[in-house]
């Protein structure tokens, strides 16, 4: 449970640093674009998932541990799916949700407060579910 | 947390995940600095999230190795922060910025020697 607790403080202090020129350059040059992502799922992993999750529009994702919002929303914006974001750190969503915002497809995300153990959701809602580097 | 994926998804979803894992074979030696040098996420194996899928009530549970991709992203990290060094250090601190890049090196490091692995599993709900 420390080490749970650790990893999310951790990532709480990642999504609460400002936003710099530096760090899109590098998330760019790392990940292919500036999507919110800290971790190692490259845009070309990202769009690997669309096929695999068989996503379309209309189609309902779940996100575990979505960050600030990727792959989650990046998935919502090329197949017109719609997605459910959830997550423990706060600073995250917010960074989400204006991601969302500002990408056009609030209206087909949804932001949830909650560990990936304990999902406040009903059984057999979801079409797809997608985690990244979360277990 | 398979199992609750597997209660929200609808018959016949699809469930896709990356995961960072210490492959099996490995010596207690090699198990701790393997433990030591992967993000602190990880702890899992491989070849235990196939099992677990499986157990969950997946189906038709498939694994594709990006192992090669991990260690590209590991060091591309390690090297463009290190062109923005001051930069990130100044909005990171530096004894954050430094710790980050020790983590990068000393997981790449890791990846080389056959000690982090990372794969792509997919698996279906039972219709």
């Amino acid at each position: 449970m420390t080490r749970d607790k650790d990893t999310i403080s951790r990532f709480h202090n990642r999504y609460s640093l400002p936003v710099t020129d530096a760090a899109l350059a590098v998330e760019r040059e790392v990940i292919g674009a500036n999507v919110g992502a800290s971790g190692y799922t490259t845009v070309a992993q990202a769009d690997a998932l669309i096929p695999e999750l068989r996503l379309r529009p209309g189609t309902l994702l779940l996100d575990v541990g979505a960050g600030r919002g990727w792959p989650g929303l990046y998935l919502a914006q090329e197949t017109g799916c719609r997605v459910v974001l959830a997550d423990i750190p706060a600073p995250g969503l917010a960074a989400a949700v204006k991601r969302a915002r500002e990408g056009r497809i609030s209206d087909r995300a949804s932001f949830v407060r909650a560990a990936a153990q304990y999902l406040p959701f009903q059984s057999s809602m979801f079409d797809a579910v997608v985690h990244t580097d979360t277990l | 947390m398979l199992r609750a994926c597997n209660r929200l998804l609808r018959p016949a979803g699809r469930v896709a995940f990356y995961t960072i894992f210490i492959p099996s074979g490995l010596s207690q030696a090699e198990y701790r600095r393997a433990a030591r040098a992967g993000p602190s996420a990880v702890t899992s194996h491989g070849r235990q999230q196939a099992e677990l899928l499986r157990s969950a009530g997946f189906t038709g549970v498939r694994e594709i190795d990006v192992t090669e991709a991990f260690l590209r992203a590991t060091r591309a990290w390690y090297e463009a922060r290190a062109r923005y060094a001051g930069q990130l250090s100044q909005a990171e601190g530096e004894a954050s910025f430094h710790e980050r890049q020790r983590d990068y090196r000393l997981q790449a490091r890791a990846i080389e020697a056959g000690l982090l692995r990372r794969s792509l599993f997919v698996a279906e709900r039972a219709a």
